[in-house]
């Protein structure tokens, strides 16, 4: 076989090159509502399509089943049920992070979809677990998913 | 009658699956492309047109990548496309490739994957962090191990499943690989070396997970009349089917891959399979991780939900058992150069349907065999099904 194994990629003949690219993506018509309620109004809103009976979390401008625009907005408050999660213990780079992090797919309940985020004030996690938002104080919110700082257990 | 014409695979070809290879993308893609028309005993001129399939830009790192893998897949003056559908490209190319030829337009197509994850550095991992939604996923700082780590504890918890169990798919595969020549990973591990391989992002850790590699493979597709005037062994593209589920995948339960299950149901009913456990000789489900081949096992109907595991513990599985499942050694073993490893388990389905696997060939008299790949942000399936 002419294919050659080499352990460091520096040991071929080589150049090294980058793909340079910066981007500024834009909310869209339903991220810039979305992320609005939530910064000036604290609320996590859904958009439910009356043709299908499904309130989709986050909300959408259109429902991709039957392609109707969804105007009709809900607020499905802020408490949600773990619906799978993991715990990272390496980051990016392989490196152990300081502290494991548990992430989690939060669902609302009668809705369709759901908000991935971290889970914080606790030891323990398990799917089933009824957890609610914490939002960052008003000042600080950006009109990001980042304005939830994270998800606790609920009271 | 699906499609004008019947279409054979009449050649494959794979190359070294590595973490660093000395050749280029184009070399890689050469390599393949060369044996397989050799094993065809066919030459570039007989080609009527060719399918490139290759994942992410990002990981050669070359934007437009179809065109600069071009000469090397011997597209040259010739009828041209790349497809893409993330994971599931390596067995959605020859499904390209099939429609080439099914509809009557091209008697031959030669069908090549390439993938050169090494020169993505230090780690193709940082081409992955840029395939998330950038408004609700990348704020939050995603990472491709996190969601198949959400995916496996949401199966575990449907249907109580230990991770011994999903660890013996890692066993058994990385086993095989020990007779696939290819092979990066080949290796003799316990359960045990599993379960004591480093937390990754719990529940997945290091042993559950399949390399990054560099490696291309190749098939030549041919019109019904051709094949027969070029081979004895044709091996018929019977079934094809493709499905892609919400791209929204917090919409979705995680437990079950519905969009495997879509696809083949497309190319069962295109093979006229009705009873695919009975009807399928042997399988090469994805198995980037090793819960994906369980999960991608029920989605492929071979048994039912939740029933995969029982069937790796009793053995089924095995090379000798009654549905033998990655006998190549897959992704676990084998290594994942991503579309090149998906169109390996095609090439894998035609060497083990022609008798040709050598130390890996299971026993019996195999007809009928189905490999799938799963992509995109988890919502992907590719099926086919082949015949002799
Ligand atoms: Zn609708």
């Amino acid at each position: 076989m002419s294919l050659e194994k080499i352990t460091n990629p520096f040991n071929a003949r080589h150049w090294i090159g980058h793909m340079e690219a910066d981007y500024v993506y834009t909310l869209g018509v339903a991220g810039e509502r979305f992320f609005k309620e939530i910064k000036e109004n604290g609320k996590i809103m859904g958009a439910k399509c009356q043709k299908c009976n499904i309130t989709y979390v986050p909300p959408r401008m259109y429902c991709e089943k039957c392609f109707e625009k969804l105007k009709e907005w809900v607020d499905i408050g802020k408490k949600g049920v773990v619906h799978t999660f993991t715990i990272a213990t390496i980051d990016i780079n392989g490196e152990k992070l300081e502290k494991p992090t548990i992430y989690a797919l939060i669902k609302f309940d009668g809705t369709c979809g759901g908000i991935i985020h971290k889970i914080d004030e606790t030891d323990t996690v398990y799917i089933g677990m009824e957890v609610e938002a914490v939002l960052k104080p008003s000042n600080e919110r950006k009109a990001s998913i980042n304005d939830i700082a994270y998800f606790k257990p609920a009271k | 009658m699906f499609g004008k014409k019947r279409v054979a695979i009449v050649g494959a070809g794979v190359t070294l699956f590595r973490r660093n290879l000395k050749e280029t993308g184009k070399e890689l893609s050469y390599e393949a492309a060369k044996t397989a028309l050799e094993v065809a005993g066919l030459e570039l001129r007989d080609i009527k047109s060719v399918v490139m399939g290759s994942a992410p830009d990002a990981f050669d790192g070359v934007h437009m990548k179809g065109e600069y893998l071009a000469d090397g897949a011997g597209a040259y003056h010739k009828p041209y496309t790349r497809v893409f559908v993330g994971g599931g490209t390596g067995v959605f190319t020859p499904l390209a490739g099939w429609w080439h030829v099914a509809s009557g337009q091209f008697d031959t197509c030669l069908v090549v994957c390439e993938e050169k994850m090494s020169s993505c550095y230090p780690h193709p991992q940082y081409a992955f962090t840029t395939i998330f939604d950038p408004i609700l996923e990348r704020p939050i700082g995603m990472n491709l191990i996190w969601i198949f780590a959400l995916e496996m504890n949401r199966y575990m918890h449907k249907h109580n499943i230990k991770k011994e169990d999903i660890a013996l798919v890692s066993v058994k595969n990385k086993r095989n690989a020990l007779d696939n020549p290819i092979a990066q990973l080949a290796a003799n591990i316990t359960v045990e070396d599993v379960l004591n391989s480093e937390i990754m992002a719990w529940p997945v850790q290091r042993l559950d997970v399949s390399p990054t590699s560099d490696g291309a493979a190749a098939v030549v597709l041919a019109s019904e009349d051709v094949a027969k005037e070029v081979t004895d062994n044709p091996v018929w593209i019977d079934g094809v089917g493709w499905c892609i589920d919400s791209t929204h995948w917090t919409d979705r339960d995680l437990y079950y891959p519905d969009y495997v299950e879509c696809a083949a149901k497309m190319a069962y009913k295109m093979a006229g399979i009705k009873n695919p456990p009975k009807e399928i000789d042997l399988a090469e489900p994805y198995d980037p991780f090793d819960y994906k081949e369980l999960h991608h096992m029920e989605g492929l109907l071979l048994c039912k939900k939740g029933e995969a595991p029982k069937l790796t513990r009793e053995g089924v599985t095995q090379r000798d058992g009654d549905l033998p499942t990655c006998p190549s050694g897959g992704l676990l073993g084998c290594g994942n150069p991503i579309a090149a490893a998906g169109l390996m388990k095609v090439c894998e389905i035609f060497w083990q349907l022609r008798g040709e696997a050598g130390k890996r060939q299971i026993p019996g008299d195999p007809r009928t065999g189905v490999a799938q790949a799963w992509g995109d942000l988890m919502q992907y399936g590719s099926v086919i099904v082949l015949r002799r």
